[in-house]
């Protein structure tokens, strides 16, 4: 590719390179400079509806647009002069003209464009004794939005979104003058596979999701990124949680993978990671009976018990793509040495439709670690095909079930069919009731997994880009990761890492005495209280 | 402190002393048992002192005209609320205009400190302190007022109305 050339410019005092061509607010954007703006959005086209944007060029007289205008040879530009705060400042004020007070009913509160800006320009005194245009509440715009026309403030960023990145074309802006309003046709509602991110790009509270409305302030919500596991995409994502479980997903700006949008699938994705939907305490089939409430280690240790001597063919391992790599190669190699069986099968559900993709982002393979996989399989050697597996000849089965369930379509016929096996050892972080009500087993552990926001590790996408994340919460304590899992079923223990393994109650880095005198030291503590 | 003793002839004058205070208890006794109703001793339980209502007591949650809850669920007073003991659960409401209402609300009283904050903090008047104090209960009572109780508690004679209403609002085009 061309090396495009860069030319100078100072933007507020600092000399600054960018690249031709760029505008203003683009130079702005890449060098982490404040700028007040709505309808600009690195990821569309540019519309220059709100005029917020207003920065002063020296040699010109009037305030220009940062968004629409493009930087030029040593050109000077200012954003921080009380010139250009004032023209926010009313810029802001027209904006505000028919924008309710609903701020507390209000979804966006909190992480509002218009409550950010209006701390900093706000006039906090209106011009307009006239009354405010009343405009359509609540209206539903499809399955996945609902649109507050009083709070729209006409960005068009939604409708730019559904033109250039979607190219749905569902969105666009109706009537004229302060009648103006976002809309969808008559029958043709707000129904795309990406619709959503029309939420996160507005940048106030009129397009609000009906999966996170109400649900939650956002300023109860810690947000942490990590990698969307919902398909072989792999995109970058923030999520929003707190002590209640995770609330929501958004995207995250990585150019290379995902751009700035994710799809209305991998918003989901957060369900089977909440408490309701997993599985909590290790589960045990003994003579026919089943223990429930079994600590998930001890489950391990119970399976591993059932699996000692056991090698070559009696004994199988199920994977799928839904783990990171470090736990397949864990749980791999532990078959390989310690198991001496290559008897290892990967669980493919979309192997069919692996290949296809949307044109966007969403792709045919619903795994996001497939190609870790198979490269943990190439490298042990292994080379085994799912159908050459037969449960009722393997004595000792060992899955380690996908944790999002709802894209394998098969998961309950796939269960029947490992359930014939001997002795089953499930490990999954998914509820699976089929499984406790399934009558023709004889012998099964089931050991509770973590979820991918629970751990750290690395995913690698279609395209074999190797993506580490970091751990985010913690929603089920007891559950263990694979790589623990693998390493209780090799009969190891597990080693809880401390700083100062010497003495677990002495934290290592104690800060030095100050207190000097013997006696203040023995009577610290009431010398510190006083006479109470 | 040290102990002073006084040995003087004058402190041997005890009697006036005696007889002015004896006076004066015999002076207030003879007001009360003749004048009843001036007296400032109450027998409590059965009489009660009434408190101003700006005395910070147990929560009201008001309600609106049509006797709805006032609450739009907004969380402001959980937001403020310095002993974390405001749970409330937002849900959406049928009528577009009010949008958002809360379909639980629960006040934990034993952490509630009375500072206060959550009346200070609510944008539409909906939460209260009011004048009620004794409030207590036997082992086991349930002290996590819930909507029915710290709305529509049978002292409160139907609800308390909050002076900021929706139709008002509507109509004057805020």
């Amino acid at each position: 590719m061309q090396q495009q050339p860069l030319i100078n410019c100072t933007i507020n005092g600092v000399a600054l390179q960018v690249k031709a061509g760029s505008t203003i607010i683009e130079a702005m954007y890449e060098n982490q400079q404040k700028i007040a703006h709505y309808c600009w959005h690195p990821g569309l086209s540019i519309a220059g509806v709100c005029r917020l944007c207003m920065v002063q060029i020296e040699g010109n007289p009037r305030l220009q647009i940062a968004c629409n205008t493009v930087v030029t040879e040593g050109m000077k530009v200012n954003n921080t002069s009380d010139q250009v705060k004032d023209a926010a400042k009313w810029g802001l004020d027209f904006h505000l003209i028919n924008h309710p007070l609903d701020c507390p009913i209000c979804d966006q509160a909190g992480e509002c464009g218009l409550q950010e800006q209006y701390m900093e320009f706000g006039k906090y005194n209106s011009e307009m004794s006239e009354k405010k245009q009343k405009k359509h509440k609540v209206v539903d715009l499809g399955p996945t939005v609902v649109l507050d026309s009083e709070r729209c403030i006409l960005c068009s960023r939604c409708v730019r979104f559904t033109d250039e990145v979607s190219k749905t074309h569902e969105l666009g802006i109706f009537n004229r003058g302060d009648h103006a309003e976002i809309g969808t046709h008559a029958g043709k509602p707000l129904d795309n596979k990406y619709s959503l991110n029309t939420v996160d790009i507005c940048p106030v509270g009129a397009l609000t999701s009906k999966d996170f409305r109400f649900r939650q302030r956002v300023w109860f919500l810690k947000d942490s990124e990590t990698v969307c596991n919902g398909c072989s995409t792999g995109c970058n994502v923030k999520v929003y949680f707190n002590k209640e479980g995770v609330f929501r997903v958004k995207p995250k700006r990585n150019d290379n993978i995902n751009g700035h949008w994710m799809c209305d699938e991998g918003r989901d994705v957060y369900k089977f990671v909440n408490k309701e939907n997993r599985m909590i305490k290790g589960h045990k089939l003994a003579n026919g009976q089943w223990e429930t409430e079994l600590h998930a280690g001890a489950a391990a240790k119970d399976a591993a018990t059932s699996l000692k001597g056991v090698s070559g063919n009696d004994i199988a391992l199920v994977v799928t793509g839904q783990h990171t790599v470090e736990e397949l190669e864990a749980i791999v190699s532990t078959f390989v040495n310690t198991y001496k069986t290559k008897n290892v099968y990967h669980w493919w559900n979309s192997e069919a439709t692996a290949s296809e993709f949307d044109g966007i982002l969403l792709r045919g393979d619903k795994n996001p670690n497939t190609k870790g996989l198979q490269q943990v399989f190439a490298k042990h050697g292994i080379n085994t095909k799912f159908s050459d597996l037969d449960p009722s000849k393997v004595k000792h089965l060992v899955v380690v079930g996908p944790e999002n369930v709802p894209v394998y379509k098969d998961f309950t016929a796939k269960l029947e069919f490992f359930a014939k096996a001997a002795n089953l050892i499930y490990m999954t972080s998914a509820k699976v009731d089929t499984l406790t009500t399934n009558k023709s087993l004889k012998s099964a552990t089931i050991i509770p997994l973590k979820t991918y926001i629970e751990k750290s590790g690395t995913f690698i996408n279609h395209a074999g880009v190797s993506q580490t994340f970091k751990k985010v919460t913690t929603v089920v304590s007891e559950a263990l990761t694979v790589t623990e899992a693998a390493a209780l079923l090799s009969g190891q223990e597990i080693k809880i890492e401390t700083l100062n393994p010497k003495n677990l109650f002495v934290a290592a880095n104690t800060p030095a005495d100050q207190v000097t005198l013997d006696y203040r030291k023995k009577n610290e503590f009431t010398f510190q209280r006083g006479k109470l | 402190m040290a102990v002073m003793q006084n040995t003087s002839e004058k402190s041997k004058w005890y009697l006036p002393g005696i007889m002015t205070g004896l006076g004066i208890t015999m002076k207030h006794m003879l007001k009360n048992i003749f004048n009843k109703k001036e007296m400032i001793t109450l027998n409590y339980p059965e009489e009660k002192y009434e408190y101003s209502p700006r005395f910070k007591g147990n929560h009201i949650l008001t309600v609106k005209k049509d006797g709805a809850i006032r609450c739009t669920a907004c969380m402001l007073c959980a937001t403020n609320c310095p002993a974390d003991c405001i749970k409330i659960t937002a849900s959406e409401h049928p009528d577009p205009h009010v949008e958002k209402y809360p379909i639980a609300y629960e006040i934990d009283m034993l952490r509630c400190v009375f500072c206060g904050f959550c009346e200070e903090a609510c944008p539409v008047d909906a939460i209260r302190l009011g004048p009620e104090w004794q409030t207590p209960g036997l082992n086991g009572a349930n002290f996590t007022y819930d909507i029915k109780q710290l709305a529509y508690r049978p002292g409160l004679k139907g609800g308390v109305q909050s002076v900021v209403d929706d139709e008002e609002r509507l109509k004057s085009g805020i």
